[in-house]
């Protein structure tokens, strides 16, 4: 099939298998290597992209789920305000360590800092519940984005 | 593997019959792609209906709530009429999966994998949802409780599809509700055990996942409770070796599950 998508604010299109995963067209057509795979089964949350502003396990979506959508990935996240603001309470943080989890966890983590941003740590909790880091470095994590919602606040006051 | 896109459902049901053996519709691909992973799907055809705007959406009749089948469980979340008319059913939902998945899974997928372990499907069998069924020219609708008859087996016509799941408004009010499901982990974990459960001062439903070769009513003890005020442990453990067939795999073993089993049913009766 002809697929033509909006990646990370630019229109694309390309020739491709209907069933060829989203995870596999970022990396493998794209380049865009900060989307992990790592289960291959939707368990673990390193291949989140967002998906018509939704976060999705790209392992799991279909190139023809992804027709005329809006994909966003870790790359496209890191250029934007709040994707900066994230990586840098991250970075303050120590919260990344070997980093495999991370681009996933920065997914996750920014959808919930844009559509709710509520420094709740149960609410973060469940935010980034579909995201594994097994090097367990949560508190960490979870510390980062509070930071994050803190600072986001603060922003726009 | 063949592919085909339908443009609607007209054409879906064409497709659909000049394929004589075995093949799979693509809705959230949350379970479809584990399966393709695992070499459980080799090069069966597929055909998507993910976009198929007669299976979307959720919308209410005077007294029922119609959930189209690709309705995923993020709209079922955000949807105001569940939140209003189901509000047991919509906090039930909430640790499904993960947030993750719930973008991408659909009810009917849920249903139509037919897995002992469907989170959905309990809680459906406690509020007596019907299941509508469609096929090129004609509508069902049946009970989910006659849906299942077997481990992925099901009471479905050839050329059948699920079209959606309806709930009346009031399938829960003025019960008292229980819904417990009992895994490794809160989130994105596959249910070792799971009840759902209504009463009021006359009846009881009940409903368990992951302890048959699929989800069911515990109808002989739904019959015990309403007939005593003061049920028996004893009974209960009697009546539950009737009913549910627990087994040992990778994530449990039976005598846990039945024990798990067994302690919920007794929370649910002080509830």
């Amino acid at each position: 099939m002809k697929l033509e998508f909006i990646l990370n604010d630019k229109a694309v299109s390309l020739e491709v298998d209907p069933m060829k995963r989203l995870l596999d067209i970022l990396r493998e057509d794209f380049g865009l290597t900060g989307t992990k795979e790592s289960c291959g089964e939707g368990e673990c949350g390193a291949c989140t992209v967002l998906l018509d502003g939704k976060p999705v396990t790209s392992c799991l979506v279909n190139a023809v789920h992804a027709e005329n959508k809006q994909v966003v990935t870790s790359e496209g996240i890191a250029q934007k305000p709040l994707g900066k603001l994230l990586i840098a309470c991250f970075d303050e943080t120590n919260a990344v360590q070997c980093g495999f989890c991370f681009p996933g966890f920065l997914v996750s983590s920014y959808y919930y800092l844009k559509n709710d941003g509520e420094p709740n740590l149960e609410k973060i909790k469940t935010a980034l519940s579909g995201n594994i880091c097994r090097c367990t470095g949560y508190q960490k994590i979870f510390d980062s984005v509070m930071m994050a919602c803190h600072r986001k606040q603060e922003q726009e006051k | 593997m063949k592919f085909y896109k339908p443009k609607n459902l007209t054409e879906l049901f064409q497709i659909s019959e000049k394929i004589a053996g075995k093949k799979y519709f693509l809705a959230g691909g949350t379970d479809i792609n584990v399966q393709i992973k695992k070499k459980m799907i080799t090069d069966e055809p597929i055909i998507y209906i993910n976009h198929l705007e007669e299976l979307q959406g959720i919308r209410e009749t005077d007294e029922s709530i119609i959930i189209g089948s690709l309705c995923s469980y993020q709209e079922l979340l955000n949807s105001p009429l569940i939140a209003k008319y189901l509000p047991f059913f919509r906090a039930s939902l909430v640790n499904f999966a993960s947030p993750l998945l719930q973008t991408m899974a659909t009810i009917g997928g849920n249903i139509a994998n037919g897995s002992p372990t469907a989170d959905v499907t309990p809680l459906l069998l406690v509020l007596d949802a019907q299941i509508i069924l469609m096929a090129k020219s004609k509508m069902r609708h049946i009970p989910l409780r006659d849906f299942f008859t077997g481990y992925k087996q099901f009471n479905l016509k050839k050329n059948e599809i699920i079209g959606g799941v309806q709930i009346t408004k009031n399938a829960e009010t003025g019960y008292k509700t229980f819904y417990k499901k009992v895994g490794s982990r809160k989130a994105l974990t596959i249910a070792k055990v799971a009840l759902a459960g209504l009463k009021n001062s006359e009846e009881y439903k009940l409903a368990v996942g992951s302890l048959n070769e699929y989800p069911r009513r515990l109808s002989k003890i739904e019959e015990y409770l309403a007939s005593t005020n003061t049920p028996e442990s004893v009974k209960l453990e009697e009546l539950l070796k009737q009913e549910i067939t627990p087994i040992s795999d990778m994530r449990s073993d039976k005598d846990y599950r039945f024990q798990v089993c067994l302690n919920l049913l007794l929370e649910f009766i002080q509830i």
